[in-house]
């Protein structure tokens, strides 16, 4: 169940449009209209991203006031780059590896130039 | 250098890069000879690289194998695509689960594009991993976090024993 939310999440931020709705929302709550006139794109095409990021967990939108304004869920957000961190502490522990290896390997090269 | 960079750039695409302190031969030999491979591609802590057949020319078949502590292995099998020396290779790439359960990985092949470039003695590797779709993509992100929730354990482990 949690990760089918986090794979909806991926699949929700892979859109840059909608990227580009998280990134605006990190500065604030906005509405509807507040997005259709920032993005230039008409009030369905902001609707339906903002029904995948709904459903994705990354935004809320309020009940209770009438421009239903859309807040950013930073606990949805997190668990992304949550799991990019744990990707990235894989790879980079990989990295550090090859750079002993290679910092080696230019050490034998410089004590055998014509090898 | 600076930690490697994890992206997301498309819904089945994750890119990552890294720059090393080292020309692009030393690079391309560490990427490509079986005996230096495995000192550097263990995976993750406590895995070592029992197996590592690789191919570099276009057709050619690799067969790379963990091994954790406990005799658990999983592996990746493919074919060279492309190989430019010292400046690119892609294979395809096929998840083998051997006898670890990190969850399906999707049937369809992955295309892995690695680009080697250097400037000034520093060599930038990216690394693109493009999987045939999204379902795939999104089950092997659930294997990379179950692999990562897999590694914080053991470095509790490490804590508590101490």
């Amino acid at each position: 169940m949690w990760m089918n939310r986090l794979d909806q999440a991926f699949a929700a931020l892979a859109d840059p449009t909608r990227r580009g709705i998280v990134v605006h929302l990190a500065r604030g709550e906005a509405s509807v209209s507040d997005l259709v006139s920032l993005f230039s794109l008409t009030q369905p095409t902001i609707s339906s991203h903002l029904k995948v990021l709904e459903s994705a967990g990354l935004i809320s939108r309020s009940r209770v006031a009438q421009l239903r304004p859309c807040k950013l869920e930073t606990e949805q957000l997190k668990a992304v780059t949550d799991w990019l961190e744990k990707l990235q502490e894989i790879w980079e522990g990989n990295y550090q590896r090859l750079d002993a290896l290679l910092a080696e390997l230019k050490q034998a090269q410089k004590e055998e130039p014509n090898k | 250098m600076k930690p490697a960079e994890v992206s997301t750039p498309s819904d089945r695409e994750v890119l990552v890069k890294r720059s090393f302190d080292a020309p692009v031969n030393l690079v391309w030999q560490a990427y490509t000879e079986p005996a230096l491979m495995r000192r550097w591609l263990t995976a993750m802590p406590g895995w070592s690289m029992p197996v590592c057949e690789m191919a570099t020319h276009v057709g050619g078949k690799y067969r790379w194998r963990w091994r954790d502590e406990n005799g658990q292995e999983f592996g990746f099998t493919g074919e060279m695509l492309e190989v430019a020396l010292h400046s690119k290779i892609v294979h395809t790439q096929i998840y083998d689960p051997g006898d670890c359960d990190f969850g399906s990985m999707g049937g369809e092949p992955s295309i892995i594009t690695v680009t080697f470039n250097e400037t000034n003695g520093i060599t930038n590797v990216a690394t693109s991993i493009k999987y045939a779709s999204k379902a795939d993509r999104d089950a092997a992100m659930s294997t990379g976090m179950t692999d990562g929730m897999e590694m914080s354990y053991q470095s509790l482990d490490g804590v508590l024993a101490g």
